[in-house]
């Protein structure tokens, strides 16, 4: 036991502290070394970032030419392959130019009125600096999805600058060097972008996953899955370090709602890029003008609001009125209807009344005739002058006396 | 002429290791590129394994201490960890040297696995715990695996390179 662990001992020490043939350095001195080379690489001196941006520079630089063979050998592939297909992409470029020309118009006018509408809502102008980069070095490293490219500080690059292929986001900046910089990609397992999906609206922050496509988190699978159309994924804007409405990907609803996970597909192949687009974007204050043209706005917003408030109340007394004037206008009604009525009784009521003494003179001229020698005045008697109330009676009661 | 292609040969047999190491780390192309959803392995350990097992005097410490400044570059990790764990393989193989009398590839390929796990655990305390970086677990497990698997098909390859360039030389 004793022995095998002294057999240990000196096989480990071995191992650690002798050279071999031909070596310069113990393992140990070098592992020591490498540790230094990480906890230095920790802590933000002067002299070591500019050490390691020294060594980054040159490493990349040896990268790059150690490629030039195989990229020459890849861009013949390429170009063979290219020739084959030029054709068919030539006929597709040329419809989806069609398409394009006839979108781009519509694209205008929807930047425009989307600029009116950023001036009402108060919203910050983005004052956009754009630097064009070759694409130096694409290491695939199965962890970590970054490029390099040939721009650095000196060309005005800083970290955090987005970086765009076209008109959509592939990454931002992560490490600037004098002539060059590294771009951590949107795959990348360590990239969070905040994200809106439209057209629903609705907020999440997208993460690499390290392959080809994306994730979304922080979101409610639900919300998704009631939707029946393909969704776009462009960044929301929130945390001010992308600006708002850069296109990332797509959500196919079929294909991506796996697993309670929401998958998103990028529009670009991270795998073909040569030339990018690094753009910065600064955020400038509403000059003075503006903001008195804003607090004039603002202003007749207020009054607008105001009056529309009065008007919407006179609106509602209208209404009210109306409303009482229909009541009004409905009794008004069926008393006119109850006076006609009673009209129509009343000259009933009345005819009645006037056919009554026509019957009576009619039934005074008929005994008239046969009974006026009996009541009629004349020398010989004493009876009544004819046309009075008692001669009237006198024939009525056909010459009889009722006394 | 003879002695032209001997030279040829003998500078491929001393320097194609270390050739080999520059260029997969310097270059675009290497296996993970192939597109494939669940693959990839490290080439450099394999090759580093072999080699300082091997052939010790094939690959120098301080040049394999560069290549992993050159691939902690070219990747983007901190500077130092992959100089870390090229070196810790590198002990591993010549304590595996010391202790072993009779090489067996079972037994190397064994070792292999423990050494790579063991480095593979280090860089992800390192990554994760020390400078914050996310790494993905699933990745690693398929990393090594792979790596582990195909360890014994590239030590034929180099096995049989190597036999080619010393039957050619005729310095066996």
């Amino acid at each position: 036991m004793e022995r095998s662990r002294d057999d240990f001992v000196i096989a480990v020490r071995s191992a650690f502290l002798i050279k071999g043939n031909q070596q310069r350095f113990s393992i140990l001195s070098l592992i020591l070394f490498s540790i230094i080379f990480l906890v230095l690489g920790n802590f933000n001196f002067k002299i070591i970032n500019y050490t390691k941006i020294l060594i980054r520079d040159v490493i990349y630089s040896a990268s790059f030419v150690a490629t030039i063979p195989e990229n020459f050998i890849k861009r013949s592939y390429n170009n063979m392959v290219g020739h084959y297909e030029h054709y068919g992409e030539y006929k597709k470029i040329k419809s989806e130019l069609d398409n394009l020309k006839k979108k781009d118009l519509s694209k205008q006018i929807i930047t425009f009125e989307n600029i009116q509408l950023k001036k009402v809502i108060d919203d910050y102008f983005i004052k956009s600096n754009e630097t064009f980069a070759k694409v130096l070095i694409d290491k695939r490293s199965p962890f970590l999805k970054s490029i390099v490219l040939n721009k650095g500080s000196k060309n005005g690059i800083k970290i955090g600058m987005i970086v765009l292929d076209d008109s959509y986001l592939i990454g931002k900046v992560v490490e600037v060097n004098y002539l060059t910089s590294r771009v951590l990609l949107v795959s990348d397992i360590n990239s969070k972008v905040p994200v809106s999906i439209e057209p629903i609206g609705i907020q999440a922050i997208m993460s690499g996953t390290g392959k080809q496509n994306g994730v979304l988190q922080y979101i409610d699978v639900e919300t998704i899955e009631n939707n029946s159309e393909d969704l776009l994924v462009v960044t929301s804007g929130a945390g001010s370090i992308f600006n708002s409405g850069i296109p990332i990907g797509k959500i196919n609803k079929k294909v991506d709602l796996n697993n309670g996970q929401i998958f998103i597909n990028f529009y670009k192949d991270f795998t073909q890029l040569k030339y990018v687009k690094v753009s910065s974007n600064k955020k400038i204050g509403s000059e003075q003008s503006i903001k008195k043209e804003f607090q004039l706005n603002n202003k007749q917003i207020a009054t607008i609001n105001s009056q529309k408030e009065s008007f919407e109340i006179l609106r509602q007394q209208k209404n009210i009125v109306d409303e009482v004037r229909a009541i009004i206008e409905k009794e008004n009604s069926a008393l006119k209807n109850k006076l006609i009525e009673l009209g129509l009784k009343l000259r009933i009521a009345e005819n009645k009344k006037i056919n009554q003494p026509d019957q009576e003179e009619i039934k005074f001229l008929r005994l008239n005739l046969l009974y006026a020698h009996k009541c009629r005045k004349n020398i010989l008697n004493q009876l009544h002058k004819v046309g009075t109330p008692k001669y009237k009676a006198c024939v009525l009661n056909k010459g009889k006396k009722n006394d | 002429m003879i002695n032209t292609n001997s030279g040829i040969k003998l500078f491929l047999y001393k320097y194609t290791p270390m050739i080999l190491l520059f260029t997969s780390i310097l270059n675009e192309i290497d296996f993970n590129n192939l597109g494939l959803k669940y693959f990839s392995f490290n080439f450099s350990y394999i090759l580093i394994f072999y080699y300082s097992l091997r052939r010790t005097e094939s690959l120098g410490y301080i040049y394999i201490f560069i290549a992993g400044l050159f691939n902690d570059v070219m990747v983007g990790v901190p500077i130092g960890t992959s100089s870390l764990s090229y070196l810790l393989l590198c002990a591993a193989t010549a304590y595996l040297r010391n202790i072993t009398l009779r090489p067996n590839i079972i037994k190397d390929w064994i070792f292999f696995l423990i050494t790579i796990s063991f480095l593979n655990f280090i860089s992800f305390i390192v990554l994760m715990l020390i400078f914050e970086y996310e790494v993905s677990y699933f990745d690693q497990i398929i990393n090594i695996t792979f790596t582990f698997l195909l360890y014994l098909v590239f030590s034929y390859l180099f096995n049989f390179y190597d036999n080619f360039l010393l039957g050619k030389m005729n310095v066996r």
